[in-house]
Parts: C-alpha cells; structure tokens; sequence
C-alpha cells in the first residue's frame, strides 16, 4: 500500500485566487451576476487600494507649496490624468454602492429570502430575493453616478481656480 | 455568464441532441503526471446524459477513462464534473442542454478545488473532513437523550421548514468547485461544511450551537465567504448554501455582539398521556372486482410465456 501511495501523485486543480477573482468565465454559472459583482468588487477594490497609495504620495507634496502648484498644473493639463481620475471615481462609485448590498446581506442577512422547499423549476431562494433587485440597483446607480462623475472631470467643472 | 436563464437551460434539455456530439475529456495520468485533453465521438439519443455519454466511452471506445458515479439519477452525488465550465451531476445534464447543432462539442473536466486522482475523478478526502470538522450532527448536553434514544425530540413543521432546505445536501462536491474563495484557500471550510453548520445550529433539536459556532468563528471559517452565490447557482439540489453562509455569518455577528440566543430547543417528548388508537384493520378475503379468494388466485399457476 505504501508504495502504490508514494507512486500515486494527486494532480492540483486549483485556479487560484487571482484567477477566481477576475476571470468571469471561470466558471460560467447560468443565472448568477452575483459573481459578475463578486469580481468588479474585488477588481475595484484593487483600484482603489493603488490610488490609495497614489493619493498618499501626492498629498506629500503639500509641504512646497511651489511644488504643489506646479504639479496641480500638470494634472490639470494632462488627460491620463483625467483618465485615472475618470476610472477611479468610477470604482469609488461601484464599490461603495454594492459595499452597502454587501454589508446588508452579510452582516444582517437582509434581501436573501426565506428557506422553502424545493419547487421547479429549482431556483435557490436567494438567488430571487431582494438582493438580486439590489443587484440591479446597485449596477443602475453605478453607471449614472459613473456618467455624472465623467462629466464633472472632463469638462473641467471640479477644477480649482489656481 | 448570464447569458442563458434557468428556464432556457431546462427548456433545451426537452430538445433532440445532435446526432452527433464531440465529448473533450481532461484526462489526466497520475504515474506520468501528463494532462491532456482528448476527444471522443459518440452517437446521442433523446434523453441521453453526460454520464451516458461517457459510459458509453468506457464501453465501446475508450476503456482507460476513469470516473465516478453510482446511482445515475441525481441522488448519490458521485458523478459531479464540470461541464463547458460549469460544476454539473453528469447523470442530470442532458447533452441536449449543453450541446447544439451549431456547437457539439462538450467539455468534461473533473471538478474544480478537488485534488485530482485521474482523469474525472477527484480526491474528496479534505472535502469530507472539513464536513465532519463542523461536527454534523445532533449535540445534546445530555448525550444519552441521543445515544439511547427512548423517544423522538419535538419538532413541529415550522421548525422543519427552516432547515429543510439544507438538510437535502448530498455532499456532491459542486458548490465547493464553483465558489471563488475556495479556488485560492485550501483551508476554506466551504459552502457545504458551512451550510450544514448552519443547518444543525439551526436545528431545534441540537444544543451544540456554541461548539459550532467557535469552529466557524475564524478566518477559515464564514467570514471568507463574500457571497458570489455560485454555489446556490450550481446545486442540483436547491439547497442554496449562499443564504445558509449569511444566515450563519449573522448568527456569528450577532452573537460576538451579545444579541443572539439561541430562540428554540426543543426536549424530549414525554410518555403518551393516552394509548394511541387502535384501528381493525381487516384485509378483504374476496377479490371485490372478480369475487375469487386472493389466496387460491395466488396458489394458481401461472402459464408465462418467456420466449418474448
């Protein structure tokens, strides 16, 4: 038995967590956006956590006030800048509107229905409870607030008079 | 990935296959460690499944192909693979469903999350222990009440009805292969360990919540899940572990807060107050429709012609 054990080699079949968290056709489930929003959170999130650190960088640059001024002008002449504003906002946006989904439904269970006893055509009970009308909310809200903030950054509405 | 509703997916499964369909295997090789993918033709017919198909491989095309069912109708949860990308039970998907005239090629892999042994069959050793880590079963302070089992817990049907659904689990290993966090933590406890924690700290009968609840309590545990509901979406069971993983999470919350107890344990029921009814029951001698005796109809012999 040993040695049929120390023959046998167990093939890992994992995807790993990068690949789970943003390949949508990981796995193709019929009737789930839920993970559709499982990914844009996590890639989000990802977005937001690198502005963090770019954030933190720039503001350090408060000190020189010269300095400062200088490089708010490059910002404000550049359009990758606006570009990575534009898509930050947006993950701002995505993420905290489907965070609050997020904190109903986990931490207070709110919006996934009631236990019933399986019926045809065999559809979960959370999968049609509120939550997923969240769902649709939370992507609606998104793409407007996404379109406002587009407007705001590239016609130049929120830049500061220097 | 939402490209198609539960309902066109069923309605599909109605229609003729093609005639002809392509079935990929993943195969792998463990005294060589090679994994490749290889192709088999098989002729369908209506009604035919995935597990028909490859049976039907073993058979007549391929003997070498490995994989694991028993009772080819959804019960014994053996025969779980992955199916064009989705963890399906092979004897409940019908070719028709995942194969058309435009595209007859059906991809079968083994499941996802699982270590593999060969070709479709995958290693649930890990998979069971996470289950009997949740301790699965009903816990009493007094284990005799269980052990010797004189007579039956109380349990009216509303408190049946809110374990029901996760009580019909039968371990087949899908939502385990579906759920993203699973697909990066070997250690996760997964979707079904934890819907059956829920389940039986749930359960009016069981005192054991508190031992439960400190073996989920952890970052392992409910907390890693973050409700991509795959799970639910692939069981072939509707036992919709997603919503058991939040009920159980708040259960945790609420409690680490101070503000759950434990609502219901029921006792022991206690000895009848009256002995129950007794009913005659008197088995007809006669046959009512032909008026002969059942007894010297059954003593008759019976000419059966064999040679059909």
């Amino acid at each position: 038995m040993s040695t049929r054990k120390s023959k046998v080699k167990l093939l890992k079949n994992m995807p790993g967590v990068v690949r789970a968290s943003i390949d949508p056709f990981l796995v193709r489930a019929t009737n789930n956006p839920e993970r559709i929003m499982f990914i844009l959170h996590r890639v989000t999130g990802v977005i937001i956590v690198l502005y963090l650190f770019l954030h933190i960088y720039v503001t350090s640059n408060t000190i020189d006030s010269a300095r400062w001024n200088s490089l708010m002008e490059q910002f404000g002449a550049s359009i990758v800048n606006k570009i990575g504003e534009f898509i930050v906002a947006g993950a701002v946006i995505f993420h905290g509107l489907n965070g609050i989904r997020l904190l109903l439904v986990e931490f207070f269970g709110v919006g996934i229905g009631k236990p019933e006893h399986p019926k045809p055509p065999y559809i979960a009970p959370s999968l049609r409870a509120a939550q997923r009308k969240a769902i649709y909310i939370v992507a609606v809200l998104s793409v407007v607030g996404w379109i406002i903030a587009g407007i705001l950054i590239f016609t130049g509405y929120l830049e500061l008079p220097l | 990935m939402v490209a198609r509703s539960k309902f066109q997916e069923l309605l599909a499964a109605t229609r003729q296959p093609p005639k002809e369909v392509t079935i990929r295997v993943k195969r792998y090789d463990p005294e060589t460690g090679k994994v490749w993918y290889q192709d088999y033709k098989v002729k369908t017919f209506r009604g035919m499944t995935i597990l028909d198909a490859l049976l039907q491989i073993k058979e007549k095309i391929d003997h070498t192909i490995v994989m694991r069912y028993s009772c080819r109708m959804g019960v014994c949860g053996s025969c779980g693979v992955v199916v064009n990308k989705k963890p399906s039970l092979a004897c409940q998907t019908q070719i028709a469903a995942v194969a058309s005239e435009d595209k007859p090629i059906v991809v079968v892999e083994p499941l996802y999350n699982f270590p593999i042994i060969r070709d479709l069959v995958a290693d649930f050793g890990d998979f069971f222990n996470k289950h009997r880590a949740i301790k699965p079963y009903i816990i009493r302070k007094d284990p005799d009440e269980v052990e010797k089992g004189e007579r039956e817990f109380i349990m009216d049907p509303h408190d049946l009805h809110e374990i029901y659904e996760y009580s019909l689990c039968i371990m087949c290993g899908l939502c385990y292969s579906a759920c993203p966090v699973s697909a990066g933590d070997p250690l996760y406890l997964g979707p079904q360990a934890l819907a059956q924690a829920y389940r039986f700290i749930a359960d009016v009968r069981d005192e054991g919540y508190e031992e439960r609840i400190k073996i989920v309590d952890t970052e392992h545990g409910c907390h890693r899940c973050h409700f991509a509901a795959t799970c639910s979406a692939v069981c072939p069971k509707m036992v919709d572990p997603a919503s058991a993983i939040q009920r159980l999470r708040k259960i945790v919350f609420m409690k680490t807060l101070g503000f759950w107890k434990k609502k219901k344990i029921t006792q022991i029921a206690g000895p009848l107050k009256e002995p129950l009814r007794q009913i005659e029951a008197k088995y007809a001698v006669e046959n009512i429709l032909e008026g002969v005796d059942p007894e010297e109809q059954a003593k008759r012999e019976e000419k059966i012609d064999l040679e059909l």
